[in-house]
């Protein structure tokens, strides 16, 4: 650089960057390529791959039961919802039944696992924005979802819990206590939460008219999830492509409404999921209260060979719908395994939003997307 | 100081060697005394303190092992930085590299030369001290703009990039806010302003008017911001720039460039003492008794100003980062106008008679008070509204 | 709202946010901290409060273990071994090694919940650092001991019955999947 500036003098052109993959605020493994001109950029070109760990062909060496662990690792902040998925997938081909106490045990821990994805992406949000406070106090809620969690199923975070037929574990009426007891104490804490960072001038001012993503792009881009129902389309898997029990609960689904900037702004997309957390509250609360006695897992042979056939399940997890595409060919291992997830296709509009923005903004963009990279590579 | 300096000379306690050198020994004696005695504990102590501050507001314990709660962490971590290998990257220029953060050092280490911590407790009473302090901080944009050049890495010169426009910017409403006081006080010298108020807050400039409890707001901003604290930390901004202009630093230069940002931040807070809040003005009650008064104008001034850095980390743990360019925004859109206006208001209040200035005094220290309780009263209901476990103490 | 009332607003809402956020932090200096310091200075050791599901470092029970290799032929990650030979005069069969890899161990649970008798169990252990990866195979048969075999109306050897007990009531608790004794305490 300063080789080139001594021949020519004073000359000006693009600076590549590379944000990440061990860049703060790049939520795991991320790579951008960025060409700026000072803080604007003109190009981030997305770089994935380094959190690749083959889950995808895992799947086709190990039997049914021994690859929900496995669906974990696939996005660790919401492990839950990868098992659903996936079992989901594996008890359609099975014809399996799943028992109603095993459905309604699996809608509230999903939904708790909502909430602790959801809180580490608003509070990892909050970071990136640079409000140190506020992250450290989702992580103490989430600290206490954690708690319940390893009451429920024995693990804070890789959790094993949803188990083709059912779920693994009961949960005892202690732990519903528990997790009612949290609702009563989380809720204020939202409020608080949004006192102390969402009404913030300085926060709002960094977000709105930031990134704003249409509802054309958003549909063309694919984009699922919390950053699809920013840009204003009530979409989700859990009331259109009803699965589970979530029918016969009443929730809302939030979508983004210019509160403070334009339709589809960043903020739309933290706001839509604050009112999630909200919303994921209210399901909570109604599915312990129509939890029905029985056994929490129907009876599924310990050799599960589903006979030859296909099955694309989807549930709508924080990051958006998540789908897992199984084949199986009558054997005791599947014979093909494909994850679906929302992080890849909010990672492919990066590119296209980062151009004309500021460094800080490309921060916030990621931040509002939730991209998360292990979601992405698999 | 130096008047006992003289009369060593003079009593032939040096003979034999030139007066020249006599100065030169005892300048460097006393500023290494100012600063191994003073400052670095200082700016060390007020390292741990933000830690645990910080801490405590987001639910954590924050470093208590090293001394009792912790309060020798500052040392351990000294030790720790100076023992660490000296790294100068390959590519980074050479000569400037290492220069840098002993430059960003001095411009802060400079400011204590006017701080006035008592009547008598100056380095030197300048008679243009404000002026002196705002040249002499102005020294630290040249030591970070070296830094982010010097290291070669991009980062660092977005950071250091970053830095020299904010603070450059910045000098003007914090000037506006200090001329402000300049006006009321008719001196530039530090302890000409401080004589010019009282020991109450209703002789502090900051209730001189409501004008000036703006310009003291204004002033507080502009100095966080020239600072580069929280929120205006951009030129660091660990989420955006890695960490800005001393990404490539390590070991003791890293600490240099800490150890001058906590440093500055007590030079804020003892400025502002200093201008708007009466500086080291005790009650009359004290009057007798010199040695006391003494000790209790030094208290008063080191507690005041030390609210103020309680106040900035304080600031630091609630707010987010604003963007560069709202940065700018703000600065031109907002506070330099505002800070004329604060100026302008000002010089008609000087034309005013002393009773109705001294009703429109009142009036703002009575809202200031207002706003006081107010706060303490939502304090209580943020309290409740979380229902959490109390814990009084501030020791854990 | 013309130009200069939202000029005024933008100033307002600054203010009072940065008031409201403030008193928020503030707030904060009179609650308790939620993190607790690790590993002196705490009440109780953390092993005695995790919840008796807690899928902690694997630990067997080999005296009531009957080699049945159900654990080893569910693990996902074939991180449990197990070598069992017999003996040629006594007919006796018996353990040569019983390993489980630490280190290739996720902690998913499958192994103690296929256990018939509750020998292999999930601990409320957790801190398993070691200097090498070979520190991290724990071996559960030192030497060879003999498969149990369970007798038909119970355990009558008083050694034994504590610990067959202990086993089931770990499986009723942890690896029932229908929670155990949940059922009853909700009837």
């Amino acid at each position: 650089m300063t080789d080139n500036a001594a021949d020519t003098g004073f000359y000006a052109e693009e600076m590549t960057i590379s944000v990440g993959p061990q860049h703060p605020s790049t939520h795991g493994v991320l790579r951008f390529v960025v060409k700026t001109d000072g803080e604007m950029i003109n190009e981030a070109i997305p770089d994935v791959g380094y959190l690749h760990r083959s889950i995808e062909k895992i799947g086709e060496k190990v039997t049914y039961h021994g690859y929900v662990p496995y669906t974990d690792r696939a996005d660790y902040l919401a492990a839950m919802f990868a098992n659903q998925a996936f079992c989901m997938a594996a008890e359609k081909l099975g014809n399996t039944e799943v028992s109603r106490r095993g459905e309604f045990c699996r809608v509230i821990a999903c939904e708790l696992n909502r909430l602790a994805s959801h809180l580490i992406s608003v509070g990892t949000f909050g970071q990136d924005i640079g409000a140190m406070t506020p992250f450290v106090h989702a992580l103490r809620e989430r600290e206490s979802i954690n708690n319940l969690m390893e009451e429920i199923c024995g693990a804070r975070l890789t959790y094993n819990y949803i188990r083709i037929g059912g779920v693994g574990y009961d949960i005892v009426p202690s732990t519903m206590t528990k997790i009612a007891e949290f609702l009563d104490h989380f809720e204020p804490i939202v409020e608080e939460f949004n006192r102390l960072l969402s009404g913030n001038k300085i926060f709002i001012e960094r977000l709105a008219h930031v990134a704003v993503i249409s509802k054309a792009d958003a549909l063309s881009y694919n984009l699922v999830g919390p950053n699809l129902r920013g840009s204003g389309i009530k979409w989700d898997i859990r009331r259109d492509i009803p699965y589970s029990v979530y029918p016969e609960l009443d929730f809302e689904i939030p979508v983004g409404t210019a509160e403070v900037g334009s339709l589809g702004d960043s903020f739309d997309r933290f706001w839509v999921r604050i009112r999630e957390m909200q919303e994921s509250v209210k399901i909570l609360r109604q599915a312990m209260k129509m939890i029905p006695r029985g056994p929490a897992i129907s009876k599924v042979p310990r050799k599960f060979r589903p006979p030859a056939g296909e099955y694309y399940a989807r549930v709508e997890a924080p990051r958006g719908d998540m789908g897992f595409y199984v084949v199986s060919d009558g054997s005791e291992y599947p014979y093909r395994v494909r994850i679906r997830t929302g992080s890849y296709t909010a990672m492919s509009i990066i590119d296209k939003l980062a151009k004309g923005i500021m460094m800080a903004d490309l921060i916030a963009l990621i931040g509002s997307l939730d991209v998360d990279a292990p979601e992405i590579d698999r | 100081m130096q008047a006992l300096l003289d009369q060593m000379i003079q009593d032939g306690a040096f003979a034999g060697v030139p007066k020249e050198v006599v100065y030169a020994i005892a300048m460097v004696l006393t500023a290494v005394v100012v600063l191994s005695v003073f400052v670095a504990p200082l700016a060390g102590v007020t390292s741990w303190l933000e830690r645990r501050v910080w801490a405590r507001m987001q639910s954590r314990v924050g470093p208590n092992r090293v001394g009792p709660q912790g309060i020798l962490q500052w040392l351990a971590d000294g030790i720790k930085n100076i023992m660490k290998e000296d790294i100068i990257p390959a590519a980074a220029d050479q000569k400037l590299f290492p220069l840098a953060p002993y430059i960003v050092f001095m411009g802060f280490l400079c400011a204590f030369v006017v701080i006035p911590f008592g009547e008598s407790l100056i380095v030197a009473d300048l008679n243009i001290g404000i002026l002196y302090i705002l040249a002499v901080t102005s020294l630290v944009v040249v030591g970070i703009l070296m830094a982010g050049w010097a290291s070669n890495n991009k980062w660092s010169l977005l950071g250091g990039m970053r830095s020299a426009a904010q603070i450059v910017s910045y000098e003007i409403p914090a000037g506006l806010s200090v001329l402000t006081i300049v006006f009321l006080a008719g001196t530039l010298s530090m302890q000409g302003i401080i004589k010019a108020q009282g020991w109450g807050p209703w002789d502090w400039f900051i209730f001189h008017n409501p004008f000036t409890f703006c310009a003291f707001f204004l002033f507080f901003t502009a100095a966080l911001a020239e600072g580069n604290r929280t929120p205006f930390d951009i030129p660091e901004a660990e989420s955006e720039l890695v960490a800005g202009y001393v990404t490539e630093y390590s070991g003791m230069r890293f600490l240099f460039f800490f150890f001058a940002e906590w440093g500055n931040l007590y030079v804020i807070g003892a400025v502002a003492t200093t201008l708007f809040m009466g500086g080291w003005q005790v009650p009359g009650f004290f009057d007798g008794y010199p040695v006391l008064k003494g000790i209790a104008q030094f208290v008063t001034f080191f507690l005041k100003s030390y609210f103020w850095v309680f106040v900035a980390m304080w600031i630091r743990a609630t707010l987010p980062r604003v963007r560069v360019d709202q940065l700018m925004g703000l600065c031109w859109k907002y506070m330099v106008p505002l800070s004329f206006i604060c100026l302008m208001g000002t010089i008609g209040f000087m034309f005013m008679d002393e009773i109705s200035r001294r009703v429109f005094g009142a009036i703002t220290l009575g809202f200031a008070i207002a706003t006081l309780i107010n706060f303490f009263r939502r304090v209580g209901f943020q309290f409740r509204a979380a229902k959490p476990e109390a814990y009084w103490k501030p020791h854990i | 709202m013309g130009i200069v009332g939202s000029y005024v607003k933008d100033i307002q809402d600054a203010i009072t946010s940065t008031f409201e956020g403030m008193s928020i932090t503030f707030s904060h200096l009179m609650r308790r901290p939620m993190t607790i310091q690790y590993p002196d200075k705490i009440p109780v050791p953390i092993q005695e409060t995790l919840p008796l599901r807690y899928r902690g470092i694997l630990e067997v029970d080999l005296d009531i273990c009957t080699g049945c290799l159900a654990c080893e032929r569910v693990c996902p990650i074939t991180c449990i071994t197990i070598g069992i030979d017999m003996n040629k005069e006594s007919k006796q069969r018996y353990f040569t090694h019983f390993d489980i890899d630490v280190c290739k161990c996720m902690y998913c649970g499958l192994c103690s919940e296929v256990c018939p008798t509750g020998s292999i169990r999930h601990s409320q252990e957790f801190e398993g650092a070691s200097y090498n990866p070979a520190g991290l195979v724990r071996h559960f048969a030192p030497e060879a001991s003999n498969l149990y075999k369970p007798k038909k109306g119970g355990e009558t050897e008083p050694k034994l019955i504590t610990k067959v007990d202990i086993g089931l009531k770990y499986l009723d608790e942890f690896a029932t999947p229908d929670g155990g004794g949940a059922a009853e305490e909700e009837a």
